[in-house]
């Protein structure tokens, strides 16, 4: 089931009413059937698979804990994430891999069977697999107790607002939360519907517009002229921006009104003044799982130079390739590294500190630049393969002087100012806490003006969210 | 109870919000969405204020003519013939079905000049083929404005795809599961219980050639035929059969006539390929809907049989486009069931076999060459519409003849015609095509860059070509203006005329 759907327009107002009617004791399990609802409406039998995720890091949780012995727990915890990663392995990295070993094979002459398995994804495996990995790593850690109640832990990577496309939560904050009895609180349906609200507007008004555009670009970039590539590149930034973030913040919306804090995904990343802060704003939960189990577990940055700039872009290409079984993703990861490791060191050699004033015309520069930098890069992350990354590239040089047949509607660029002016009023803030502080008839004015370009200037061609093919 | 209090009063001035947003709606978007997302609707409408008595809803089987058709018209236009004093609404749209009739049917008015409902009732339209054809999301989201709903009701639905939405894969497993679990019944025995066994016996045995080889393309093509005839309407589970009934149901409400115009299958061609169980099936659900809308005081047109299979244009598919002879069969049959209700209306019709030499085209409609696609209300020379090329629209408004219908001893071509071009008219071409089985591919084309002297006005161009030595072997003759160019040129009032005398003067073939 899609957020975006009119099945999700039923689906939440009656399991939401239930949840507040039930007894506590039942709760949970309400909620699991809701979720698996909520998953079932994309391929049933998937369901089976992310029940064998779940299965072995129950399992896993529990042993770790048990086991008082050191090299024990190590082992449970490797072959809990080596089977949790097989079955992401398999589904999604497995035709990637043979590709690849079959193009080597050909190259040094060794034999290598030609076998493709073809499997369809099974919709958000590569979020609830690192979900149900940070729970097995935290239990591992100490910080984290296995959790014994089957169907509770299920909740926990099974809890349909964020099942999908993240965030990618941890157990310390989910699972503790779905022990908790919450009660009905209007504040909290009332954050959790504005930032359900403003969620659709930003998918369905400002992505789903701006994707027919970016569409266009990227079906032959070679017969667009220079200025529509460069314009459809700067669509694409805010088409997945509004895609993920839109996703983000019903998601966060939906169990806000349940009375369940999810942790913010996106904190106004094109307002960024390098890419080091783009990702502290950026997706945070899949960056700051990436930094928490993987980088950390590299060293981090208390290593030498060059075991930095490793360990670096090791983080950043495993970042790309979890995106997608294809070598865009994991160069795009990879250019991101590479940009982050320039960065830092030339901030090194020019001594710039944290503590120093930058004048604000320099930090609008750096916004821009920032922004510039990672709308290029995303060339990367939206072409379907290398050939079409270097036409895009090869056309914005040359075709200065085509004429083409790209207009864009008056009002797709009136969307996303007023989105870009949105988004400017929350630098830091929360949009449903901003907008909560606002007085009683702007806002009213605000939600009205919101519903009903919902309802009447979304797209109605269908747009599945971006986040979903990972 | 606390909480309730706020929440009721939040909840009324969202529900006062709704309605006032559906005025809004209503008076300022609502016209331009329904022209985007259901511009079918404007076939009513055009009925509606040509205060037609009678509409036939149709597919393509009503518009879609053969290139060596004389007369391209539909099959209502057909009918229309044979009841000169009423005007038959012509509601037609490629691959629509019942469903889509009854909501078009529901968007006219209680009161309205509409007496006479003629629906095709297509036997394919039942086959699981048809019912999870990929076709059916765009059909189904292109009804959604038209739903009896508040216009803002109907918008949210279409935003939030509160329709049928399903992915050419799911269509595809839907289909596929009904070949496989429906269970075909014979009186007599037969080898395959489903259409999967029956389809894979087929592909497995195969057509065969006279040295005993398999020929694949007919294996194919009967296998086609299995998957799309091979099934039996169930008349309590078929979702058709609950469009038609909606249909009958509007029909009696509303007082009309109805008739269903059942088209003709290819029956020839079923029983030469698959043999005589797969036509048994057609029969056998033409009776049952015959049976079922009889009872129902509905006019059935039985029309299964009556087309021989060199009339069907699609020889390797399975589809009811007929060409002149079997549209004009049809149309006839159906007339002959409308002079129940109309008997005074009612004329006999002779079409003429006069070979013409002279050959006009306002560019209205009214007359139907090829491309009829490229009228444009943009900029008419006279009347309301022009042929518009450029932009990715290669072809004109294209003549289109078959060789052996016209006249003997034939020598030359005028063409004339309207041309309104804002800049140089580049690359542009009248062309003459000459195409046959006895005749190599002829193509001759005059630069029309030669010929066009203003710019921003229209202008009259007159050419002449000289029809080749061997033109008699050919079948058929195309006449059009190439523009391959993004310089758009608009096209008006076309005459072509053929000529006896070839004329002294140098004819010069670019």
């Amino acid at each position: 089931m899609v957020f975006n759907s009119i099945q999700f327009v039923l689906f939440f107002p009656i399991v939401t009413l239930l949840y507040f009617l039930l007894p506590f004791k039942y709760r949970w399990f309400h909620l699991l059937i809701a979720s698996c609802i909520f998953y079932m409406f994309f391929i049933p039998q998937y369901i089976f698979i992310l029940f064998t995720t779940i299965v072995i890091d129950y399992i896993a949780g529990i042993w770790i804990e048990k086991s008082d012995n050191r090299k024990t727990k190590k082992r449970y915890l490797v072959i809990s994430i080596i089977s949790t990663c097989l079955v992401l392995f398999v589904f999604k990295y497995f035709d990637f891999f043979n590709e690849n070993m079959l193009l080597l094979s050909h190259k040094f002459g060794f034999h290598y069977p030609e076998k493709t398995i073809h499997f369809i994804l099974p919709i958000g495996l590569s979020f609830h697999t690192f979900q149900s990995l940070s729970y097995v790593i935290e239990v591992y850690k100490g910080k984290q107790k296995a959790e014994k109640h089957f169907g509770i832990y299920s909740l926990y990577v099974m809890f349909y607002p964020q099942l999908v496309t993240g965030p990618i939560e941890r157990p310390q904050n989910l699972l503790v939360q779905l022990r908790q009895e919450k009660k009905f609180q209007y504040s909290n349906l009332s954050e959790g519907m504005r930032l359900i609200l403003f969620g659709l507007f930003i998918k369905m008004v400002v992505a789903d517009n701006l994707a027919v555009y970016v569409d266009q670009i990227y079906t032959d970039p070679t017969t667009h002229s220079t200025l529509s590539i460069l314009t459809g590149l700067f669509f694409y930034s805010f088409q997945i921006y509004c895609d993920f973030y839109g996703y983000s913040s019903i998601a966060i919306g939906c169990a806000r009104v349940m009375g369940y804090s999810l942790m913010d995904n996106f904190r106004t990343p094109y307002f960024s003044q390098s890419i080091g802060e783009f990702w502290h704003r950026w997706h945070i939960s899949l960056s700051s799982w990436f930094r928490d189990y993987v980088y950390f577990s590299l060293g981090g940055n208390r290593v030498k130079l060059q075991r930095w700039v490793f360990n670096i872009l090791v983080v950043f290409a495993l970042s790309g390739l979890w995106h997608g079984a294809q070598w865009t993703f994991v160069i795009w990861g990879l250019a991101h590294g590479i940009l982050l490791v320039l960065e830092t060191l030339l901030n090194r050699v020019l001594g710039a500190g944290k503590d120093r004033e930058v004048p604000q015309i320099r930090k609008f520069f750096q916004v821009i630049f920032t922004f510039t930098t990672v709308t290029f890069v995303w060339v990367l992350f939206r072409a379907k393969d290398m050939s079409q990354v270097s036409s895009v590239f090869k056309s914005v040089f040359q075709n200065v002087g085509l004429q083409d047949n790209f207009h864009v509607e008056p009002k797709i660029w009136f969307f996303l100012l007023c989105f870009i002016i949105l988004d400017s009023f929350l630098v830091n803030k929360r949009f449903d806490l901003w907008c909560g502080k606002q007085k009683l008839v702007p806002r009213w004015s605000f939600y009205a003006i919101m519903i009903f370009l919902i309802i009447v200037q979304s797209n109605v061609d269908n747009f599945p969210f971006i986040y979903f093919q990972f | 109870m606390k909480v309730f209090k706020p929440l009721l009063i939040r909840f009324s001035v969202l529900a006062l919000m709704l309605v006032g947003m559906n005025f809004l709606y209503q008076k300022y978007f609502l016209e331009k969405d329904i022209q985007t997302h259901s511009g079918v609707i404007n076939k009513v409408r055009k009925a509606l204020a040509d205060s037609c008595e009678i509409i036939y809803l149709g597919e393509s089987s009503n518009i879609t003519y053969r290139a060596d058709d004389i007369d391209k018209r539909a099959i209502s236009d057909f009918i229309n013939d044979y009841f000169p004093n009423k005007k038959i609404g012509n509601i037609t749209k490629e691959a629509t079905h019942a469903g889509n009739y009854y909501e078009l049917l529901r968007n006219i008015p209680e009161k309205s000049s509409v007496k006479t409902v003629i629906v095709t009732l297509n036997l394919r339209s039942f086959d699981a083929n048809w019912i999870y054809s990929s076709l059916e999301t765009p059909l189904q989201k292109s009804m959604v404005m038209l739903k009896k709903y508040p216009p803002l009701y109907n918008r949210f639905l279409l935003s939030f795809k509160g329709y049928d939405v399903k992915t050419d894969k799911e269509r595809e497993q839907q289909y596929k599961r009904e070949w496989r679990k429906s269970k075909l019944e014979f009186p007599f025995p037969v080898k395959y219980t489903t259409v999967t066994d029956w389809d894979k016996a087929m592909f497995h045995d195969g057509i065969k050639n006279n040295d005993g080889s398999k020929n694949p393309e007919l294996t194919s093509l009967a296998c086609h035929y299995i998957k799309t005839y091979a099934f039996q309407i169930d008349t309590v589970k078929n979702p058709r059969i609950k469009d038609f009934d909606k249909i009958v149901q509007l029909a009696k409400k509303r007082n009309w006539n109805l008739i269903f115009n059942l088209m003709a299958e290819n029956t020839e061609k079923a029983r030469d390929l698959v043999g005589e169980e797969l036509v048994f099936l057609m029969k056998q659900n033409r009776d049952i809907l015959i049976k079922r809308y009889n009872q129902n005081h509905v006019l059935v047109v039985d029309n299964l049989e009556t087309i021989p299979d060199e009339q069907f244009i699609d020889q390797n598919w399975t589809t009811e486009h007929y060409a002149e002879a079997g549209r004009k069969t049809i149309a006839k049959n159906v007339a002959l069931v409308l002079q129940k209700f109309y008997p005074n209306d009612f004329k006999q019709v002779k079409y003429s076999n006069d070979k013409r030499q002279d050959f006009i085209n306002d560019c209205e409609g009214f007359t139907i060459w090829g491309q009829m696609q490229t009228l444009s209300e943009e900029k008419p020379f006279a009347g309301m519409k022009s042929s518009k090329t450029g932009q990715e629209q290669d072809f004109s408004i294209t003549f289109e003849y078959p060789v052996k219908n016209l006249p003997d001893s034939l020598s030359a071509l005028d063409v004339s015609f309207q041309l309104y071009c804002s800049e140089s008219a580049g690359n542009s071409k009248v062309v003459l095509e000459i195409s046959g089985k006895d005749i190599e591919f002829y193509l001759k084309d005059k630069s029309l860059s030669e010929l066009v002297h203003k710019t921003n006005e229209w202008e009259q161009i007159t050419c002449k070509f000289k029809l080749p030595a061997n033109f008699y072997q050919g079948d058929l003759l195309k006449v059009y203006v190439y523009n391959p160019d993004n310089t758009i040129l608009y096209i008006d009032d076309i005459r072509i005329r053929f000529s006896v005398i070839p004329g002294d003067e140098e004819i010069k073939d670019s």
